[in-house]
């Protein structure tokens, strides 16, 4: 009864607040995303590079540097004030408790065993990510999700080690998420939202939320201190192999929050665009630019 | 008269040998280790059909359907510790049959479904040359599990129903063989071995002319040894195949496929 009422909550979320990317994809292929009226006051200095007349010394060379060029891309965030708040408590959080727990951890758990920890939470979450690809008619991506699943099981021990991940079998873990699979399908982030302990996120990317409770098997261990002891035990083990990553981060932004917000949507970005690319539906329209493929056609 | 026959049928459950119990811990492998030479990890699944028979009277065939997966460690070429975590069924055969015609009972298998069990092994290895060598290994298996099965028996005009139990099935084999490298990384292997199994018995119900009885007992192999030959062949992308067979009393075989990390 639980399970349903928090899917209907969260369908009813992301129908609620996630329109679809509006101009979703825009004629040169990219992506459009709403605009941030309060944040980047970085990238406000920066020309705009949709603005050709900005870069007029580039006229003199005759190849087109627009492939190299990075997207601009912004969220809405009408939140931001009940979001900072947040953002300091996971910060507190991760300063206060998890990284001395990592630390810890780390000086008890040698490398090898915080590495097939690591395996094995990647090894339960294939359900969400078999789903996914299926979803996002990545048929191949799904098909080597079960290879590696069935590698790992039987020679990984249980899931334990990656040998599919190994430069022999070379299976490439399917990173993705319901989150991304509504991206796919073209809807757009709706606007940024800082979770408490989950941290940054958004009403379409919180159906990740399914995947990460709903289509993940420990979370069905019996008694519920159980299954949170293990949820607990994983943070603090990713937490123990990514000591520094967050410090740099936060540590060289003039406004962590925003930097965090830029680094998350553009990742997302990123990982849609990824995921478009091997979708059957939607790889034809992320392959290049139109003139590209008329070209090819005609030759 | 009654009496005499209880007392006579106990003595025969007493002095009569059990049904065995033993257990195979599943395949002995090639001598020489499959790990990289620097050392690291290989693992693998298995699959061994094992049959035996064993010298108690009467004489019983015990039959294993055994899958395991193994991680092994080995370095240098020359020695290697392995693992395996393995599930086996049981049947055995005339375990229920009476030979007194006043004990009548439906069915004689015995048969018990999957329990899972633990391996444990080590290997050492010579190499003579690159293509000859010679090596020993010993491997122990532990059984936690209990298999029962039960019987319904007519007895002088009763019905009842009996459970035998068997339980704490262990075995220890000891090993010797010799490695042929073949053209296209064949390793041909074929060697003799000792072995020990033992395992608890026992009947919930004392039935007069069968071969069990319900004080605890303890059940063991009829032969000490036999022998083992098979090949461990590359496959593709890291992985092996290991046939093997092994001859005791009976024919056992299995195969195996490995990993090289």
């Amino acid at each position: 009864m639980k399970h349903s009422l928090c899917l209907v909550a969260i369908f009813a979320w992301l129908a609620l607040f996630c329109a679809p990317a509006s101009g979703a994809v825009s004629g040169d292929g990219k992506t459009a995303y709403a605009a941030n009226t309060a944040a980047e006051p970085a990238m406000a200095q920066m020309p705009d590079p949709t603005d050709e007349s900005a870069y007029d010394d580039d006229d003199d060379y005759d190849y087109d540097d627009e492939p190299f060029g990075e997207e601009r891309v912004t969220i809405s965030d009408p939140l931001e004030p009940v979001n900072r708040i947040a953002h300091v408590f996971n910060d507190r959080m991760y300063f206060w408790v998890l990284k001395p727990a990592a630390v810890v951890y780390k000086a008890v758990a040698p490398e090898p065993v915080r590495i097939s920890v690591k395996n094995l939470h990647s090894h339960l979450g294939y359900p969400a990510r078999f789903l996914s690809c299926l979803l996002q008619t990545d048929f191949t991506g799904a098909a080597e999700e079960t290879g590696r699943f069935v590698i790992n099981t039987l020679w990984g021990i249980g899931g334990l080690m990656d040998p599919a991940a190994g430069e022999n079998i070379n299976l490439e873990k399917q990173d993705t998420d319901l989150g991304e699979t509504l991206g796919v399908y073209g809807v757009g982030h709706g606007f940024y939202i800082v979770w408490p302990v989950f941290g940054p996120s958004s009403p379409r990317d919180s159906a990740s939320f399914i995947d990460e409770y709903l289509l993940y098997p420990p979370f069905y261990i019996r008694p519920w201190y159980a299954s949170t002891a293990l949820t607990a035990l994983e943070y603090v083990n990713s937490a123990s192999l990514r000591i520094g990553e967050y410090e740099s981060l936060v540590g060289a932004a003039i406004d962590p929050y925003v930097a965090m917000r830029n680094a998350y949507v553009q990742y997302r970005m990123k990982s849609v665009q990824a995921r478009q690319a091997r979708s059957l539906l939607f790889k034809e329209e992320t392959a290049g630019p139109p003139e590209v493929k008329e070209a090819e056609d005609e030759n | 008269m009654k009496k005499r026959l209880t007392r006579i049928s106990l003595i025969f459950f007493l002095v009569a040998a059990f049904p065995p119990g033993a257990l195979a811990g599943g395949m002995f492998g090639p001598p020489q280790t499959l790990s990289a030479a620097a050392g690291g990890l290989n693992t693998a699944i298995g699959y061994l059909y094992h049959e035996d028979t064993y010298k108690n009277h009467p004489r019983h065939k015990m039959r294993h359907n055994i899958i395991y997966s193994q991680a092994a460690w080995g370095k240098s070429g020359m020695w290697e510790i392995y693992g395996r975590l393995a599930a086996a069924d049981m049947k055995m055969s005339d375990a229920f049959r009476s030979c007194l015609p006043a004990a009548m009972n439906i069915g004689s298998e015995f048969h018990d479904y999957w329990k899972f069990f633990g391996t444990l092994g080590a290997k050492g290895f010579y190499p003579v040359n690159r293509f000859f060598g010679g090596g020993i290994f010993m491997q122990a298996s532990y059984n936690p599990g209990k298999y029962t099965d039960e019987t319904p028996v007519l007895y002088n005009g009763s019905f009842f129903v009996a459970d035998l139990e068997i339980k704490n099935l262990w075995d220890i084999n000891l090993g010797a063989g010799l490695q042929a490298t073949l053209p296209g990384g064949i390793r041909a292997y074929a060697g003799p071995f000792v072995y020990l199994a033992r395992a608890d018995a026992r009947m919930s119900h004392n039935i007069p002319g069968l071969p069990l009885g319900t004080e605890k007992t303890f059940l063991k192999n009829k032969s000490p040894g036999g022998g083992y030959f098979g090949a461990d062949i590359p496959l593709i992308r890291g992985f092996r195949l290991n046939i093997e067979g092994q001859y005791t009393s009976r024919f056992s075989a299995g195969a195996a496929i490995s990993y090289v990390y």
